[in-house]
């Protein structure tokens, strides 16, 4: 079968019940494509409760060129629970195809199938896909696998690619699994090679497959675990937390054949306790969290400013506040990364915008950390934790091992001097072990050597000491700060943009080129400290600013005008869901129509 | 809306479309329900010749476009088939198991090819020319410049026979009582209509009876041909063309008398005073010939649908066929039926 | 910036009396705790008990949480580690388990302890991470000027519990001893030798050791906790007392009228270390038996 070589971009949705295996057909599914060479951008949707019902999304967008973000409509939607994707069935777009259950077994009143609500733009496909599982594996629950060989048939992908996703998913199972699931793929894939094809389903030659890259397919929180381990963290403490929680699991997993260590705390206070604690020690130590463990960990992560204590806080962001959606999106914890606790606790923290970013964001955390002697908050949220990207690794290790600005030799009795000023206003740091560096690090406000003083002078000094030595890091070698996209020069409309929403602001700022209007965007991956001046440059260069981001008091656009003085345009949305690409396309269509007004 | 009147018609051709918008019509405030088992919105079925002129996109082939029917509010119901028809519950029945009730019924199913019962074991080895994704299949399945090998030789396979001619295929119409169906042919007409499709550029074999179908030998073409006798004949695809029987077995359960077809009277109402009948599917009273009859043809069908939906929303109407159904031949030697005026 | 500042030194009386083995352990730093104080004796203990044992200075880290008694490493020539109110003991865990060669010492006060870090205590014990916990307890907030405490008497009166406080106080060692703790002793500021020899045997015990210190505050409680009390209240654990018997151990720390004095409880098992470097064998090679469950 010849491919088009032309340039694919289909995104599927698979919609079923928590037990119908709908994250798993996902998760099969871009596997598949990522080791086929596509690139790909994933994200579930998946229900609080732990399982029996609720609703799960899968959507998974199929690219031969790089994407940002998933699209606001799906070219497929299969449905394996009727009651949960009708409500989606208006997300398919114009010819797009929806894939059903052609024979369920319970008897139900008009509307309760979903071939009542496909609209006759969209092409039905009815799948026996009970009847199919069990006739190949004697059993309904193989009905998440029909779909994948029905789907790998409609589009003409290579079957091969799937059956080796689905040996690896369940080699940790009973060889019996394998062989079921892929008996119920390859039946699923006979059906779906005799079915017509109302379109032309081929997809373009992948990419990668040309250049012989190897990409992988990472989670956001994936990638901060790959990155953790290339850093060489040497400590990781964390307590559970949706969206955080796979951080601690996959580093439990993997660190330790890494020399590192993970241990699960009692609470987020004392994970953070721990880190700091580590962290004084030396190690390479980190936690990660979300907001409500972040709010408990704000005091300590002040000692960690206090004391100059290198640590790493990764946060994946959910909808607050308080307890609020656990399982849902939101970019409203800026604040409290960049202001949370008690004093001026000025700290770093950078928000990678796409997974890859993650990888380099994670890294790079850890190097800064040591560097700067300070707390970094890398901010991500629900939406980045979870969704899959294609990546390439690195071909060399990107990460410097040590960094650590070490004591000098003892010069005479009690002259180390732990807080010892410096140009850069970083201090040799002895640590414990170190000969005669001995030294008692405080929360207390403290003078060059450490011990406790609350002189005026000494306050203000040290004051000035601890912010100024992080304007360094807006120059931190190989780490993008901020990053201008799209046209040079001045612009009809400028969008800023920060985390995981940036891959819909560079979507929306593409489609309003192609519309003719002269756009560009500004993501700023540090948010403390503020890289101010590029900010300010790019403005210079917009006719109108707009900042897009999921939450309702606009934490970024807040902390612009507020550094800047200077308006800007807000987009907000608080809906536990990713921004819509045509949502800011909208509002950027809206600023340029009435600047040229 | 959900006190309105739900107007259900089970067929999506051309009788439940002029159904459909005739009683969108007369009435604005109904409920219109198409339901049909194709994954298509409504084609003409005359228009199909067109896949073997380059017609491959099935949206060129449409008769409305897709948003025609929310425009009109019309719920279409695709790759839905009915089972059953209660006509006392008034609730129609899905192979997908849900249950649909209307107040007003149209059954404007069609037919669908008929199949002697000794060819049927060799389905798998014909093509078909009923939907365009068959026709599509069969055009696929087609080399350039290819035989195709009718069975019969129905008016509806004669019509693509004439189209394919003109496109550079070669027919061969295997002839039998079911040619030029379902026109009536006189004893003494069948032999100028034969030797008119001969002028057309067919080829045909009249009086042979094919036995069985076999995949072609290697390097010949797909599809041979037996007859009783041993003789046989080679083509690429060999498409049935054995006139239509009605589609009306989901109507077995429903209380509504049934023939071939679905019986109703001249105003298209059934024996159930909620169903009505049109097109392809019912026989109708006919008091001139005193029997129940089937009339066929676009022209037809199309107003068969109309009378049915006027008569529905309070008209009093019966229906009149076309009055002239006789095959014949034209000044230029090719035969003619007003079954093909469309 | 401006001048540098003179760090705090201790008066040269005190660099006077250096040459003693154990003072090499205290920092120039001026305690400032208030005359007569029990945590004198404490840290006279801990600087025995480190020097006795051979531990290096540059070795030995102390870690405390916030209070009168947490002020306690700046009273020490080692590393210290000054945190926050009730985190001493997952900040040294933190310290622990980023180097094992370290000997962690951790130390509060019973507010800090049992009030805002009682939380902690179960798990760093359940854990066994190998670190040495000493609460001075003197029953009442000293930092804060007088308070009542977890540990304060029923009916002391304070500033903040001006109608007498109406809280039962906590039983510190019989906690320790269900938590699961695998050394629990207690000493008094009014017995140093003895203390300074409990404060040895606490560090050199292989695993989580619990530490419970009478330690009376001479400014803020007049009446209970003081050394007058306890001197009479005190007595030794009875010579027959088995500290592998933890239903015994129990059953003397529940006798609060008359505080014994000495090892409660010890046993040997397999610290957070050990678990580590089990984890870091089984992450690595083939799968071995499931590790032995710890005896209780």
């Amino acid at each position: 079968m010849a491919k088009k070589r032309e340039s694919t971009d289909i995104q599927f949705a698979i919609i079923g019940s928590a037990g119908d295996g709908t994250i798993a057909a996902g998760d099969i599914l871009k596997r598949a494509m990522a080791a086929l060479g596509y690139k790909v951008i994933a994200f579930d949707i998946y229900p609080a409760e732990i399982r029996g019902f609720g609703k799960c999304i899968s959507r998974v967008r199929v690219t031969t060129e790089q994407a940002y973000s998933l699209k606001r409509h799906s070219d497929v939607l299969v449905s394996l629970d009727d009651s949960y994707a009708i409500p989606h069935v208006g997300e398919v777009c114009d010819y797009g195809a929806v894939i059903y259950e052609a024979s369920p077994i319970v008897r139900q009143p008009e509307g309760a199938h979903i071939t009542a609500h496909i609209r006759p733009t969209q092409l039905p496909y009815g799948l026996n896909q009970r009847e199919i599982s069990e006739r190949a594996t004697s059993s309904a629950r193989s009905r998440n696998i029909v779909i994948l060989g029905y789907l790998a048939a409609l589009y003409d992908i290579d079957p091969q690619a799937f059956r080796k996703v689905i040996a690896a998913k369940f080699r940790r199972k009973a060889p019996v699994v394998t062989t079921s699931n892929t008996a119920a793929f390859d039946a699923a894939y006979e059906v779906g090679k005799r079915v017509f094809k109302l379109d032309q389903g081929s997809l373009g030659e992948p990419v990668h497959a040309d250049k012989g890259e190897t990409a992988t397919m990472m989670t956001g929180n994936g990638a901060i675990v790959r990155g953790c381990i290339d850093a060489g963290l040497d400590t990781f403490f964390g307590y559970p937390i949706t969206p955080a929680t796979t951080i601690l699991e996959r580093l439990a997993a993997e660190l330790p054949k890494h020399g590192g260590r993970v241990l699960q705390t009692e609470d987020e206070i004392s994970a953070i306790s721990a880190t700091i604690g580590a962290g004084y020690a030396g190690a390479r130590a980190a936690t990660a969290t979300s907001g409500p463990g972040l709010a408990l960990m704000a005091e300590m992560l002040g000692l960690g400013v206090m004391g100059e204590i290198p640590s790493v806080v990764f946060v994946s962001q959910r909808g607050g506040p308080s307890t609020g959606m656990p399982t849902k999106t939101e970019q409203s914890d800026l604040n409290m990364a960049v202001f949370g606790g008690a004093g001026d606790a000025q700290r770093i923290v950078l928000a990678p915008t796409n997974v890859d970013g993650c990888y380099r964001t994670a890294g790079k955390a850890f190097e800064m950390a040591e560097q700067y002697q300070t707390p970094v908050i890398v901010l991500m949220d629900l939406y980045l934790s979870n969704r899959y990207e294609t990546v390439v690794p690195p071909a060399k290790n990107p990460f410097a091992p040590n960094l650590n600005k070490g004591m000098d030799a003892r010069r005479g009795d009690g002259a180390y001097q732990r807080y010892q000023r410096a140009d850069d206003h970083v201090s040799p740091r002895a640590l414990p072990g170190d000969e005669a560096g001995m030294h008692t690090v405080t929360g207390l406000e403290h003078n060059e050597f450490g011990k406790p003083s609350d002189l005026p002078e000494n306050h203000m000094a040290m004051s000035l000491k601890r912010h100024e030595k992080l304007k360094a890091a807006l120059k931190h070698p190989d780490f993008t700060i901020c990053k201008r996209f799209g046209d040079e020069g001045p612009v009809d409309v400028g969008i800023l943009g920060w985390g995981s929403t940036f891959g819909e602001i560079l979507e929306a700022m593409f489609a309003a080129q192609d519309e003719g209007l002269r756009c560009s965007a500004m993501k700023v991956v540090m948010l403390s400290p503020l890289p101010e001046q590029q900010i300010a440059a790019f403005m210079d260069d917009c006719g109108a600013v707009l900042v897009p981001e999921l939450n309702y008091e606009g934490q970024l656009a807040n902390l612009i005008s507020g550094a800047l003085g200077r308006p800007v345009t807000r987009l907000n949305r608080a809906t536990g869901a990713p921004m819509q690409v045509e949502e800011i396309l909208a509002e950027v269509r809206r600023l340029a129509q009435a600047r040229a007004a | 809306m959900a006190d309105a009147t739900h107007n259900v018609i089970i067929g999506n051709g051309s009788a439940g479309n002029g159904a459909a918008i005739t009683l969108r019509e007369r009435d604005p405030d109904s409920r219109i329900t198409i339901i049909t088992m194709s994954s298509l919105p409504f084609y003409n079925r005359y228009d199909l010749p067109r896949v073997f002129r380059g017609c491959h996109d099935w949206r060129e082939i449409l008769v409305h476009p897709p948003e025609y029917y929310d425009d009109n509010r019309i719920t279409l119901r695709r790759n839905s088939r009915v089972t059953d028809v209660d006509g006392r519950s008034r609730s129609i029945t899905f192979a997908h198991n849900e249950v649909m009730h209307y107040d007003q019924l149209l059954v404007c199913a069609g037919g669908r090819g008929y199949l002697p019962e000794e060819l049927s074991e060799y389905y798998g080895l014909m093509h078909g020319f009923h939907s365009f994704e068959s026709a599509t299949t069969t055009y696929r399945a087609l080399p350039k410049g290819g035989t195709v090998i009718m069975l019969g030789g129905d008016m509806i396979g004669l019509d693509l026979a004439r189209t394919l001619i003109d496109v550079g295929y070669r027919v061969m119409v295997l002839a039998n009582e079911y040619t030029f169906w379902p026109h009536r042919i006189e004893a003494d007409e069948r032999a100028g209509f034969i030797a008119a499709l001969q002028h057309m550029g067919l080829e045909v074999m009249d009086g042979v009876r094919p036995v069985a179908i076999e995949e072609g030998a290697a390097g010949k073409p797909a599809r041979r041909v037996v007859f009783e006798g041993g003789d046989s004949v080679d083509g690429d695809v060999v498409i049935p063309f054995y006139g239509l029987v009605p589609t009306a077995e989901f109507m077995l359960g429903s209380g509504v008398d049934i023939e071939r077809g679905l019986l109703v009277d001249p105003q298209l109402q059934t024996t159930d005073k909620h169903i009505w009948a049109a097109g392809d599917v019912c026989q109708i009273w006919s008091a001139a010939d005193n029997e129940y009859r089937f009339y066929y043809g676009w022209t037809n069908v199309r107003q068969m649908g109309e009378v049915a939906a006027r008569n529905v929303t309070g008209a009093d109407e019966a229906f009149k066929g076309v009055g002239d159904e006789r095959l014949h031949v034209g000044r230029d030697g090719h035969i003619q039926s007003p079954f093909w005026e469309y | 910036m401006t001048e540098p500042l003179k760090p705090v030194y201790l008066e040269d009386k005190l660099q006077q009396v250096r040459g003693d083995g154990h003072l090499r352990y205290r920092s120039r730093s001026l305690p400032t705790w208030c005359p007569g104080c029990g945590y004198f004796s404490v840290a006279e203990g801990v600087a025995v008990a480190l020097n006795n044992l051979r531990v290096p200075l540059k070795d030995a880290v102390v870690v405390s949480g916030i209070g009168c008694a947490s002020r306690f490493p700046f009273f020490m020539d080692t590393y210290g580690l000054h945190t926050l109110h009730g985190r001493t003991l997952p900040v040294a865990t933190g310290v622990k388990v980023a180097n094992e060669q370290l000997t962690v010492i951790a130390v509060g006060g019973d507010g800090d302890a049992f009030a805002i870090g009682g939380g902690h205590i179960p798990h760093a014990a359940r854990r066994n991470v190998d670190i040495t916990y000493m609460v001075f307890d003197n029953g009442v907030y000293g930092l804060t000027k007088g308070q009542t405490s977890p540990t304060s008497v029923y009916g002391f009166v304070t500033p903040s519990t001006p109608y007498e406080s109406h809280d039962q106080p906590l039983n510190p060692l019989l906690m320790l001893l269900s938590y699961g703790a695998s050394w629990v002793g207690q000493a008094y500021a009014g017995r140093p030798h003895h203390l300074s020899d409990m404060i040895a045997q606490a560090i050199a015990h292989r695993g989580f050791s619990y530490l419970h210190i009478l330690s009376p505050c001479v400014t803020f409680d007049k009446t209970e906790m003081t050394y007058s009390n306890l001197d009479i209240r005190v007595r030794d654990l009875p010579a027959d007392h088995e500290p592998t018997d933890r239903l015994a151990a129990m059953e003397q720390a529940t006798r609060t009228a008359a505080p014994a004095l000495g090892l409660f409880f010890r046993e040997e098992r397999p610290t957070l270390g050990d678990g580590f470097a089990d984890i870091a064998e089984r992450a690595t090679h083939a799968p071995k038996k499931k590790a032995k469950a710890p005896s209780k």
